[in-house]
């Protein structure tokens, strides 16, 4: 499977951030997308629903019902994400991969004030991509780390000055992530 | 958008238009109940662009709606007064709330401008922290609401 599109926002200057887009039930959620590891087919996880990629494992964790969205029946576009850092990883099935997008930071904007519940943890903030509104899930939570502030920030991706034109294929991945580029296939696991 | 509907009293003179014994009030409706609120809490009507849902824990704050360039959370008002609301025959009233601009999803009914008597604006504290108390306007008794401290001040510790 490739992804269904890769698009740039226009960078002026700065800093950007690149998110994995994906559906889940109605809402499109945003993930960093630094730590995917890979997006395969949810029938390759075992029979106790952990998923294995290039030796690491990645336990299952529901995270639709964690987010308290309600997501759809499985269908052909379900996917299952694999998502980890050098502290945790997990396996989470979304109803859709809408692809990944490279977003300058200036465009993240946080959570409105009146929300002032929990979802201040699960949710950073959002994003107005092309076609919906993203919102960012907090990464760290995803995974069920302990939380952290500006937690956006070391997900970053310096630019230089230039205009990139909107459609631009890729953009260039830091020096830290050139050195571990990150898989995303929905290659067979295990 | 608004339709003015100017009490005959500001039609006075300069001066006596200016004094402060007029409260200048927009009436709405949500879910046809109609509603009062200051005009200075009020920054604007538009149409009802639907709402992007966001899973949350905060009562009556459930969804963003676009505007402009970023977007704008939304005050579930006929949710708070046990209604329903048409989204696809609506319209959109931005608040200036303390918070920052807020969303509030009312009936396609326009908004009317009313130059009330500050005699027949009654506050009231009740139970209720988002309800101001009672006004005449257009000849109706109307609930006023607290737009800009909307779902502030319940939230409050006791």
């Amino acid at each position: 499977m490739s992804l269904r599109g890769q698009r740039a926002v226009t960078i002026s200057s700065g800093h950007a951030i690149r998110f994995l887009i994906t559906l889940i039930g109605n809402s499109s959620v945003a993930l960093p997308a630094h730590w995917v590891r890979g997006i395969v087919m949810p029938g390759s996880a075992g029979p106790d629903g952990v998923a294995t990629w290039a030796g690491a494992h990645y336990e299952p964790t529901d995270l639709a019902a964690r987010l308290k969205v309600k997501s759809r029946d499985r269908s052909a576009d379900t996917r299952l994400v694999l998502y980890g850092n050098e502290e945790a990883s997990r396996s989470f099935v979304v109803d859709r991969v809408l692809g990944l997008l490279d977003v300058e930071r200036a465009q993240i904007h946080p959570l409105p004030t009146q929300f002032r519940g929990r979802e201040r943890e699960r949710l950073l903030g959002f994003f107005v991509a092309p076609s919906c509104v993203a919102l960012i899930a907090n990464p760290f939570w995803a995974l069920e780390l302990p939380l952290r502030p500006q937690a956006l920030e070391m997900f970053a991706i310096r630019f230089p000055e230039r205009e990139v034109e909107d459609g631009a294929p890729r953009l260039p991945l830091p020096a830290a992530a050139m050195n571990e580029p990150v898989p995303i296939s929905s290659g067979t696991v295990r | 958008m608004l339709r003015a509907q100017l009490h005959r009293q500001s039609h006075t003179t300069g001066s006596r238009a200016a004094h402060p014994r007029v409260q200048n009030l927009v009436v709405f409706s949500v879910a046809g109940q109609r509603l009062a609120a200051r005009t200075e809490e009020i920054g604007g009507v538009l149409p009802w662009p639907g709402t992007t849902p966001v899973p949350s824990d905060t009562q009556f704050v459930t969804s963003l709606i676009r505007y402009e360039d970023s977007c704008l959370p939304v005050f579930d008002l006929a949710a708070k007064l046990q209604a329903t609301v048409r989204e696809e025959h609506s319209l959109c009233l931005i608040v200036k709330h303390v918070d920052g601009p807020l969303a509030i999803c009312i009936d396609a009914a326009v908004p009317s401008l009313h130059a009330v008597p500050r005699s027949d604006v009654q506050y009231q504290s009740g139970l209720d922290p988002d309800l101001a108390g009672s006004c005449v306007a257009g000849g109706e008794q109307l609930p006023l609401i607290n737009l800009a401290t909307l779902g502030v001040a319940s939230r409050r510790p006791a």
